[in-house]
């Protein structure tokens, strides 16, 4: 939890100048091999985003310059001394947070998930409180017809974005969710889904996004109604 | 208007004139006179502007030798722990320091006590050292701290509940905890606590977190400091922790150990750029210098001190000889230690001594580990792991542990048998450790697990570390064996009391009689130490 009250304004902090091995050493993982280049992208950002790991020690790596492969479910990172690109060790992280390239700041948590493909996930989190709302990355490499990549060498397969949304009770467990309208209001009773509509209207929210999404979950949030997992 | 602006002046420098007087500190132990090969409670009230967690004590004898000494950890400024007086200790006054490594030049609080030779006793000595001139400790007696329940004589072997009434106004000025002990007392020797800042010595790092170990490494062939040689630092544990540190022009390294407590094992080794660089390896002294020592003053021994001390001497050698602990220890604090190895996750785990007898490590690597290809031709061992990712073995030798300790001279290994190991793991990949890289990795558990087969030189020191000390409380009194005497002198020891308007301490006298004293001892929030006392004898 004391992830998330970091102070993304200060995401690229500077290390303690007397020792630079003390934050460095802490990294553990395994040298990253490409991924095979289809159309898509495996990773969640293009670009090296600056930002924080948290260890499941508690500590806390900063200045690091990281990407989520939303493929492999994975971090990586670069790092310059050894110049390699390495898998951080899923084992030994609690989660991560970086700036994405239009500022905003992007916050994933590992979570246990034993619905189907059980094992541990990075959860981002959308929104945080006594039910959380998060969405799993997921990217699938899948077969597709065929076509010619930018070398010409013909292909037929792709990475194509699988989001998941899940509403998220550390008690219920989770519960998946559509992101529209209709999505959110099929996670309440029958009775209160009428008054729920009726306060997203009045907050002028049109849910046609997941930004509006998270917006109107917020407001039926912060008006008292609970999700029914 | 002149009145008032000189009243308000006068108040101010009323205020920053007793402020200045205010010490902020305390160094407190549960007796001033010892016998050797007691343990002694400790009690530091450490500035409350420190940053360190770590304070230290140590025993330094009045020609200014370093005894021994004791790692303690600061909570909420405060710190307690327990020194043990080595046994054979000689008769005299002893110094006791307590300061913390960030501001060890220009502060240490210390503490005089007296220590009897359990063998010797006062045979060949005939004057008591005490510091002359040194700045003492002040401590406020204060008259809001009322005790009930202690007479001015108890019966040997008697309970005793006082309740300690603490003034509404006092109560509010407290800062942190009390201490409050019961423990003999010796007018002959009374000591005090003194600030000692003339001593000479460089201030180390602040100790944030935990206890900084560092050291040199120095290149032999050049009699300097080597730059860009890297340094282990290895506890060998159920998983071996590790840290590393790469030096800079200095040829300094620093570790930091702040989860572990009591006494630790720990390998420090270190690797140059090439293997042709000899380099060697000095560690920092844990403990400061012992600097320069306060005047001391001589005085007669009273024949008062001769017989408590003789009866002492008899309490501690009964004690010794019935193993009556002084300490109960607590646990440790649980620490969230990592889940695998630094290493990784091992890709195949072997138990060679399930197979067949194999005599060598050749063999074994031949017969039972897969993708580990060890050679030995021309008496030159080599060895490389398979590279799972690429499906191919890694040019450059692996990162071999034995028993969790890297070692790079495969020479050690090679005539490892199946009896000698219990077991081995394997990492079919190329890891990173920070900044380090291990292409594939074997880590050998040998049946022995001594460390043994690791060979000494300049460049591997072998340590046996005083982590922080482990948290411990004054033992109650055996009572399940009756027939056995009760010669404590320390009846109560309670370091961290909760100031309230009533306590309660319960206690009970021992078989050992004298003067006793009931001491309540606290620090106000305007940095004054306060103390109540009550003295009873024991008949």
């Amino acid at each position: 939890m004391l992830f998330l009250a970091w102070s993304f304004t200060q995401i690229v902090c500077a290390q303690e100048p007397i020792n630079p091995n003390w934050d460095a050493q802490k990294i553990k993982g395994v040298r990253q091999f490409p991924y095979p280049p289809y159309e898509g992208t495996p990773f969640l950002t293009d670009t090296w985003r600056p930002g924080k790991i948290e260890f499941t020690t508690g500590e806390v790596a900063d200045s690091v310059y990281l990407k989520y492969s939303s493929f492999k479910d994975e971090v990586v990172y670069y790092n310059k001394a050894a110049g390699a690109q390495i898998n951080i060790d899923k084992e030994s992280l609690n989660g991560f947070a970086f700036a994405d390239t239009d500022g905003r700041n992007r916050l994933f948590r590992k979570q246990r998930f034993d619905n189907s493909s059980k094992g541990e996930r990075y959860f981002e989190i959308l929104s945080d409180g006594q039910t959380a709302l998060l969405a799993y990355r997921k990217v699938e490499l899948n077969v597709t017809s065929a076509y010619h990549d930018l070398n010409g060498i013909l292909k037929n397969m792709a990475y194509n974005r699988l989001y998941q949304f899940y509403f998220y009770s550390p008690e219920k467990g989770y519960t998946s969710v559509r992101v529209s309208q209709s999505g959110l209001l099929s996670k309440f009773d029958s009775p209160l889904q009428r008054p729920i509509k009726k306060l997203i209207r009045k907050s002028k929210i049109k849910i046609d996004s997941e930004d509006s999404f998270i917006q109107a979950w917020k407001i039926v949030e912060k008006a008292g109604y609970q999700v029914v997992f | 208007m002149l009145q008032k602006i000189i009243f308000i002046l006068l108040v101010v420098t009323t205020i920053s004139g007793n402020a200045q007087d205010k010490t902020n500190l305390g160094f407190f132990t549960d007796r001033d006179v010892y016998v050797s090969g007691e343990i002694l409670l400790a009690k530091i009230y450490s500035p409350t502007d420190n940053p360190s967690r770590i304070v230290y004590i140590d025993l330094v004898n009045s020609s200014g030798t370093r005894i021994s000494g004791a790692t303690i950890e600061i909570k909420n400024n405060e710190a307690s722990g327990f020194l043990q007086l080595p046994d054979s200790l000689s008769t005299g006054t002893y110094l006791l320091r307590a300061y913390s490594k960030n501001t060890v030049s220009k502060l240490k609080i210390i503490r005089e006590i007296w220590i009897s030779n359990r063998f010797d006793g006062l045979k060949n000595t005939k004057q008591l050292k005490h510091i002359a001139g040194s700045q003492t400790i002040q401590e406020e007696s204060t008259p809001q701290i009322k005790f009930e329940g202690v007479d001015a004589s108890h019966p040997t072997n008697s309970n005793v509940t006082t309740t300690i009434k603490i003034d509404e106004m006092l109560l509010k000025e407290i800062d942190g905890n009390l201490l409050i002990s019961v423990a003999q007392t010796n007018p002959s020797f009374e000591s005090a606590s003194y600030i000692w800042t003339s001593d000479q010595g460089k201030e180390g790092l602040t100790e944030k977190k935990g206890i900084i170990l560092s050291g040199i490494v120095t290149d032999k062939k050049k009699s300097m400091p080597a730059a860009g040689a890297t340094v282990y630092l290895t506890i060998p544990d159920s998983l071996p922790v590790f840290q590393y540190y790469q030096t800079q022009d200095d040829g300094r390294f620093y570790f930091q150990l702040d989860k572990y407590y009591g006494s630790v094992q720990a390998f420090v080794q270190c690797f140059g750029k090439t293997t042709a660089q000899r380099l060697k390896i000095n560690m920092d002294e844990l403990f400061a210098e012992p600097g320069n020592l306060p005047d001391f003053s001589q005085q007669p021994i009273s024949d008062e001190f001769k017989s408590n001390n003789a009866t002492n001497i008899d309490a501690v050698t009964f004690q010794k000889v019935f193993s009556q602990d002084k300490l109960k220890f607590q646990p440790s604090p649980k620490e969230t230690f990592e889940s695998y190895p630094y290493y990784g996750k091992p890709s195949n785990i072997v138990d060679p001594h399930l197979f067949i007898d194999l005599p060598n490590f050749t063999e074994i690597s031949r017969e039972l580990l897969p993708g580990v290809k060890f050679r030995n031709y021309n008496n030159e061992p080599t060895m490389q792991v398979m590279n799972a990712a690429a499906r191919d073995y890694f040019n450059e030798s692996p990162l071999i542990l034995i028993d969790g300790i890297p070692i790079r001279n495969l020479n050690v290994i090679k005539d490892m048998g199946t009896q000698d190991i219990k077991r081995i793991e394997i990492c079919q990949s190329e890891r990173y450790y920070g900044n380090l890289r291990f292409p594939g990795v074997v880590a050998i558990y040998t049946t022995k697990s001594d460390y043994s087969r690791i060979p000494d030189s300049d460049q591997f020191i072998r340590l046996k570390l005083d982590a922080i000390q482990a948290q411990a409380n004054l033992a109650e009194p055996e009572k399940s064996e009756p027939d056995i005497p009760d010669l404590r002198q320390t009846f109560y020891w309670n370091p961290s009391v909760e100031p309230q308007e009533m306590l309660s301490a319960k206690f009970s006298t021992s078989s050992i009689l004298g003067k006793f004293k009931l001491v309540v001892r606290g620090r106000l929030k305007n940095g004054t130490m306060v103390l109540a006392e009550k003295q009873f004898e024991v008949k």
